[in-house]
């Protein structure tokens, strides 16, 4: 799960897009609640509030193009903490 | 021994491209141009202009501005990725149309968008060591006559816009004319991550493309055309321009409130706009001219450091910081500080 903080992120960003938050299993992208530039604050967020660094290499919008991404992401680097 | 700006210039071609001729071809509106990349419009060159011929006003106008004759000027680098050939690069056309200017080295340096920091860096590096007095450093671009005008290019063709820019860059004891420009290159920062480097290219003509560095079929694909993981480039961008700016800055002992005036590569109005909000500066310290000339590439840093002294918004005794990023990735920070100015 994410936290309710991110959510609610997606939750603003899903509303000022006249759409509602997908599955978990699809495109935050083609959904139109991220774009290029809200993905720069999107990852900024998920590092703040999961407590985790982002590396250069990992920093690729594929690594963050659904929520069940999202959530992979911040599960393994808190592992690898 | 230290480098000094001397003198800047710029120059861009006549021709006027709004959004709304573009959008004719990109299959979308003008609104969604300007939305999308704070630009409304561009130049782009005549079929006779190239860009060498942009580069040689640019320098000309840098010359006059530093009070430089072109028999003084010891080294010329000029930074383009969209030369008028393959081979050779554009310095040497440049120093050829220069009367009076020696046999003097004449080096093409292919950094794409962050060449302005790596041709300072270059520049910084002859004066400082006394192999060069005066080294002149261009930047420009020609490369509206490589853009897919199709709808499925349009995130690609709607940035790009021509132009050309120039410093002359001297050594501290080749003192300004009075009143005239002295900016000292206090310190830069340049890196590069090839990890990136399929990210942000054209493909073609290359020597890693199989039997031959251009075919039908390759030209067919649209090989030729510049290439861009548009996302991966703003993410990156913003987070090394961002940390650049915040570790020169430390590295010099000051804060980034100290710094009056920014002059980043023009990538985009709202990446600009992205990385002001990061970096906590408003945004009326940061040069801008993306909204009328487009993303010029190799040659934005330099046409807004022009902008920069023309408009006055770099006085003296106030630091500066240029800021760039482009293919490889390269990207980086020149910290700059003002002891004289003039007008252009």
């Amino acid at each position: 799960m994410l936290p309710e903080t991110v959510m609610d992120f997606l939750n603003d960003a899903a509303r000022q897009a006249g759409t509602v938050v997908p599955a978990r299993d699809e495109s935050l992208f083609q959904s139109g609640l991220l774009d290029s530039f809200s993905l720069v604050d999107f990852i900024t967020l998920v590092e703040t509030e999961c407590h985790i660094k982002v590396s250069d290499q990992e920093l690729r919008p594929e690594l963050f193009d659904t929520i069940e991404k999202v959530e992979s992401f911040i599960l393994n680097a808190a592992q690898a903490r | 021994m230290s480098c000094y700006i001397r003198g800047v210039g710029a120059f861009v071609p006549d021709r006027v491209v709004t959004n709304t001729e573009l959008a004719s071809f990109l299959g979308t509106t003008p609104d969604w141009i300007e939305e999308n990349s704070g630009i409304r419009e561009r130049r782009w060159v005549r079929h006779n202009e190239s860009a060498s011929s942009l580069a040689i006003e640019a320098v000309r106008n840098a010359s006059r501005h530093a009070g430089l004759s072109a028999d003084q000027i010891d080294y010329l680098i000029a930074c383009t990725l969209s030369p008028d050939y393959q081979v050779p690069g554009i310095a040497p056309f440049v120093q050829r149309a220069l009367v009076g200017c020696r046999s003097i080295p004449a080096i093409d340096i292919r950094t794409g968008c962050a060449a302005i920091l790596y041709g300072l860096q270059i520049a910084r590096g002859l004066i400082e060591s006394g192999a060069a007095r005066f080294v002149v450093c261009c930047g420009a671009e020609a490369q509206s006559k490589g853009l897919d005008l199709r709808p499925e290019s349009r995130e690609i063709s709607m940035l790009f816009g021509d132009g050309a820019g120039a410093l002359v860059l001297a050594a501290e004891q080749d003192e300004p004319r009075s009143g005239g420009l002295s900016i000292r290159v206090e310190d830069i920062l340049i890196e590069t991550d090839g990890n990136f480097a399929e990210d942000l290219l054209v493909r073609v003509p290359g020597s890693a493309n199989g039997d031959h560095w251009l075919s039908e079929d390759q030209l067919e694909r649209g090989l030729h055309r510049g290439s861009m993981q548009g996302r991966t480039v703003i993410l990156q961008a913003v987070r090394k321009l961002a940390e650049s700016a915040y570790r020169v800055a430390e590295r010099n002992g000051i804060s980034l409130d100290q710094i009056a005036t920014f002059i980043p590569h023009q990538a985009n109005g709202n990446l600009l706009r992205k990385l002001s909000k990061k970096l906590g500066v408003s945004e009326s310290r940061v040069v801008m001219n993306v909204d009328r000339l487009g993303n010029t590439s190799g040659a934005s840093a330099f046409l807004a450091m022009e902008q920069a002294v023309r408009e006055q918004r770099i006085e003296a005794d106030s630091y500066s910081m240029i800021l760039a990023f482009g293919a490889g990735f390269t990207w980086g920070a020149a910290l700059c500080r003002c002891y004289g100015r003039s007008r252009v």
